[in-house]
C-alpha cells in the first residue's frame, strides 16, 4: 500500500518537472533542422558541414534575429529553392499525415471487429 | 579472356536453372541446386580474379576498380556497383537455395523448388540479357570504359588504368562486411516467400506452414539487424557525417523489410498458439520479400536521389516487371485459399497474448507504411504537380517517434504474458517496485537533462523495460532457464530498450560548434580542453591523408581528411572521437590549410548506449542456438 502512495507522488513530481526549466530547442535550431542543404545529399543545414549550408545558416540566423514570422521565413526559402528545400512538408501538405493516420484507424477498426464477433 | 569465361559460365548457369525448373527427380534436383551454387561461386571467383589482376578489358573492372586500389577494396569492388552486386545477390540466393532444401523443405512435392528456381532465373537473366559484370569493353572512355558487349569472344580493348571505386566505398574495411551481411538479410526473406506461396499454391494448408516460415525468417532478420547497425556505425564512426541515420531512401527501404520481418516474427506466434490471423500471416510472409524487391527497384532504378543509389541501364523496368509478376503470383496463390482463411479463429481475449501481438503488428506495420509513404510520396508529388518535395527527418520523427514509444510500453508486458486477459491490478501489484524505481530514475535523469514531456515518457518506458527484463533475467538465471526463443526475444527487447535510451539522449542533448584554430591552439568544448597539434600528410597510392592530431586528457586522436586521387568529389572527413559512456566528442575537419584549421566539434550523446543496445539485439540469437531451435 505504501508503494502505491509513492507511485502517486512520483507521478505528480514527474508531471511538474518540465516546468522547472525552459524548452531548450530554439527557433533557430528547429528551423535549421527543417531546411535541406540543396547541394548535399539529403542532409539538413543543421547536419551538413558544407560551406553552402554554412551560408544558409548565416542567413537563417539573421532572419531569426530579426524576428521574421514562420510564414515569412518559409516564403523566403521556398521562393528561392522551391518546395523541396523544406523537410517538414507535413505542415503544408496535410495528406501525408492524413494517409498513415487513416490507415492506422482502418487497421485498429479491423482488429476491434475481429475481437467483438 | 575472363570476360568470355564469365559470360559463358553465366549462360551455363541459366541452362542449369532451366533444367532444374523442369526436373522432378529428387536426386537430380539435389545435384543441380549444388551445381547452381558452384557455378555462382565460380562466377564470383572469376570476377574477383579479374579485379585482382586488373583486367581492364572487362568494363566493370575498368569502371569500378583501379591499379592503386588496395586489396581489400578490390575485393569489395565486386559489390561496389550494380552489375557486380547482382552477382553477389545470385550467389547468396544460391546459398539460400541449398539452405532451403537442407533445413526447410518438409514435403516431397516440388512446387517450392520450381518457385525458388524461377526467382533465381529472374535475377540470373538480368546478368545475361541486360547488364553483366563480365561484359567486355569494346570502346574506351578517357578513363575506364565507354561501352561494352554482352557477347563472349569479341575483340576487346583494355585501358591502362581504371576509374577506381567511389571514394566513400574505399575508406574503410567495413565496405567488405556491411553489404554482404545486408544481402544475407534481404535475400533470406525469399525463404518465407517460397514457403508461403508453395504451400498455398498447392492448397496444403493443413501442415504447419507458419512455423516453418517463421523459423526461416529469424536468421535473415538477424542479418538485417546486424547489417543496418553496421551501416549506421559506418556512417558515424568512419565517414564523419556525424549522424547514423538520415532517413535517406536507401536506409528507408532497408528499414521496411526489417519492420515487416519483426512484425511477422510476432504475428506468426499468434497463429501457432491460437490459429488466428491466418490471412495476415500469409500477407506478411510474402510481403517481406516483395518489399525487398521494391526497395531494390526504388534505389537502383534512378527514380530517387540518394547517397547509396547507383543506377544504370534498364534495371528499373526489369525489377518492376519482376515485382509485378511475383506479386501477382503471390495474390493468386492466396486467392486459391479463401476458404482456409475463413477458418481463422476470432480473438477471445482483448488483453491477452494475441491482442498484444496484434497491437505490436499494427504499430510495426503502420511504421512500415509511414516509411513507405514518406519514401515514395515525393515521386508521386513530382509527377502530379511538376514540383519537387522533400520528406525529411522531421516527418519521420513526428510520426515514428510516438510509435516507438508505444512499442516500448508494449514490450514491458512481454516478460510475462498470458494467453488469457492479464489482470492489470495484479500486474500493478507485482511491478510496483519496478515502476517506482524506474520513476525515480526517470525523474532524476529528466531533471539532469531537462527533458520535454514526450522524452520523459520515452525515458520512463525504456527504463522500465530495461529494469523489468533485467530483473526477470536475474530471477531465471538462478533456475538456469535462459534458453530458447523466449529468451532470444527478451534479450532483443532489452537491446531495443537500451537503444531507445541512447537514441533519446542523442536526439535531445546533442549540440555542436565550429572553431577556427591553428597549431597549438586550445579549444574549450563541453567541459574539456582540446589541444590542436600540427597537421601532417600521409601519401598513399590511392589517396592523400591529412591527419590532424588532437590531444585531450593525455589522449591523442586523429581527425583526418582523405583526398582520393581518382575522384573529383569532396574529400572525406574522418572524425576524431573522444568517448565515454554518456557522450562522444566528435571532431571533424571542415577546412584545412597550412596555418588555419576550421573544425566542427559535436557533442553526441548516447551513441555508445545505442551501439550496445543494437549489438545486444543482434546477439539475441545465442539463447536460441543454445536451445537448438532452428
Amino acid at each position: 500500500m505504501k508503494n502505491k502512495y509513492t507511485l502517486g507522488i512520483l507521478l505528480i513530481v514527474l508531471l511538474l518537472l518540465p516546468n522547472l526549466y525552459e524548452d531548450a530547442d530554439s527557433r533557430f535550431e528547429s528551423w535549421s533542422k527543417n531546411l535541406l542543404c540543396p547541394v548535399c545529399q539529403g542532409e539538413t543545414i543543421f547536419d551538413s558541414p558544407s560551406e553552402y549550408a554554412d551560408d544558409m545558416r548565416t542567413v537563417l540566423r539573421e532572419q531569426i534575429d530579426n524576428n521574421l514570422s514562420d510564414d515569412e521565413i518559409y516564403t523566403y526559402w521556398v521562393s528561392r529553392f522551391g518546395e523541396r528545400i523544406i523537410t517538414n512538408p507535413q505542415n503544408k501538405n496535410f495528406e501525408i499525415i492524413f494517409i498513415p493516420l487513416f490507415l492506422s484507424i482502418f487497421f485498429i477498426a479491423l482488429f476491434i471487429k475481429k475481437v467483438r464477433k | 579472356m575472363i570476360s568470355s569465361i564469365g559470360l559463358v559460365v553465366s549462360w551455363l548457369c541459366l541452362l542449369n536453372l532451366l533444367i532444374l525448373v523442369v526436373s522432378n527427380n529428387k536426386f537430380r534436383i539435389q545435384l543441380l541446386i549444388r551445381l547452381n551454387l558452384l557455378l555462382n561461386f565460380l562466377l564470383f571467383c572469376f570476377l574477383e580474379i579479374a579485379l585482382f589482376i586488373d583486367d581492364f578489358s572487362i568494363s566493370y573492372v575498368a569502371n569500378y576498380s583501379a591499379k592503386s586500389t588496395p586489396p581489400v577494396y578490390k575485393f569489395a569492388s565486386l559489390w561496389g556497383s550494380l552489375d557486380g552486386s547482382i552477382l553477389l545477390w545470385n550467389l547468396v540466393l544460391g546459398a539460400y537455395f541449398l539452405i532451403y532444401i537442407k533445413y526447410y523443405k518438409k514435403t516431397s512435392n516440388n512446387t517450392d523448388i520450381k518457385i525458388f528456381t524461377t526467382i533465381i532465373i529472374f535475377f540470373t537473366s538480368y546478368t545475361i540479357f541486360s547488364s553483366s559484370p563480365f561484359a567486355g569493353c569494346i570502346e574506351l572512355a578517357s578513363l575506364g570504359c565507354q561501352s561494352s558487349s554482352l557477347l563472349p569472344f569479341q575483340d576487346l580493348v583494355s585501358s591502362l588504368e581504371g576509374r577506381g571505386p567511389n571514394p566513400l566505398l574505399q575508406n574503410h574495411p567495413l565496405m567488405a562486411i556491411h553489404p554482404p551481411i545486408l544481402y544475407f538479410g534481404y535475400i533470406g526473406l525469399v525463404l518465407p516467400f517460397v514457403i508461403t506461396t508453395s504451400y498455398f499454391f498447392r492448397k496444403d494448408t493443413s501442415s504447419n506452414w507458419v512455423q516453418l516460415a517463421s523459423d526461416s525468417t529469424f536468421y535473415p532478420w538477424l542479418f538485417l539487424t546486424a547489417g543496418i547497425t553496421l551501416g549506421a556505425a559506418w556512417s558515424y564512426e568512419v565517414l564523419g557525417w556525424g549522424g547514423y541515420w538520415a532517413w535517406d531512401p536507401v536506409e528507408n527501404v532497408s528499414f521496411i523489410p526489417w519492420l515487416l520481418a519483426t512484425a511477422f516474427l510476432h504475428s506468426s506466434k499468434t497463429q501457432i498458439n491460437e490459429s488466428t490471423l491466418l490471412n495476415w500471416n500469409y500477407f506478411l510472409g510474402g510481403l517481406m520479400f516483395l518489399s525487398t524487391i521494391f526497395g531494390t527497384f526504388i534505389t537502383r532504378s534512378g527514380v530517387l536521389i540518394s547517397v547509396h543509389a547507383f543506377s544504370n541501364g534498364n534495371i528499373g523496368v526489369f525489377l518492376l516487371s519482376g515485382l509485378a509478376f511475383f506479386t501477382l503470383f503471390f495474390v493468386y496463390s492466396g486467392s486459391k485459399n479463401i476458404k482456409y482463411f475463413a477458418t481463422s479463429k476470432k480473438i477471445k481475449y482483448i488483453f491477452g497474448k494475441s491482442s498484444f501481438f496484434i497491437a505490436n503488428n499494427i504499430l510495426l506495420f503502420v511504421s512500415a507504411l509511414i516509411v513507405f509513404i514518406g519514401t515514395i510520396y515525393p515521386i508521386f508529388y513530382e509527377t502530379l504537380y511538376q514540383r519537387q518535395l522533400t520528406i525529411g527527418r522531421t516527418f519521420f520523427d513526428i510520426l515514428i517517434g510516438p510509435i516507438l514509444i508505444m512499442l516500448i510500453f508494449l514490450m514491458i508486458f512481454s516478460t510475462k504474458i498470458t494467453i488469457k486477459n492479464i489482470n492489470f491490478n495484479r500486474w500493478l501489484q507485482n511491478n510496483l517496485t519496478n515502476i517506482n524505481s524506474s520513476l525515480i530514475l526517470t525523474i532524476f535523469f529528466s531533471y539532469v537533462y531537462q527533458l520535454s514531456y514526450l522524452s520523459i515518457l520515452a525515458l520512463f518506458g525504456s527504463t522500465m523495460l530495461v529494469i523489468t527484463i533485467l530483473l526477470n533475467l536475474v530471477q531465471k538465471k538462478k533456475l538456469n532457464q535462459i534458453k530458447g526463443s523466449y529468451w532470444s526475444g527478451q534479450i532483443a527487447h532489452l537491446g531495443i530498450g537500451l537503444f531507445a535510451i541512447g537514441l533519446l539522449l542523442n536526439v535531445s542533448q546533442s549540440y555542436s560548434d565550429e572553431f577556427i584554430t591553428s597549431e597549438g591552439s586550445i579549444v574549450t568544448f563541453g567541459s574539456n580542453n582540446y589541444i590542436i597539434e600540427k597537421s601532417y600528410e600521409v601519401r598513399k597510392d590511392e589517396k592523400d591523408v591529412i591527419n590532424l592530431p588532437i590531444k585531450s586528457n593525455d589522449k591523442y586522436k586523429n581527425a583526418s581528411l582523405n583526398i582520393f586521387r581518382n575522384s573529383s568529389q569532396q574529400a572525406i572527413s574522418s572524425p576524431a572521437i573522444f568517448r565515454n559512456l554518456e557522450s562522444d566528442t566528435y571532431v571533424t575537419i571542415k577546412f584545412i590549410d597550412e596555418s588555419s584549421y576550421k573544425l566542427i566539434f559535436r557533442k553526441n550523446y548516447g551513441i555508445l548506449i545505442m551501439w550496445l543496445g543494437l549489438s545486444l539485439s543482434t546477439f539475441s540469437v545465442i539463447p536460441r542456438i543454445r536451445a537448438n531451435e532452428k
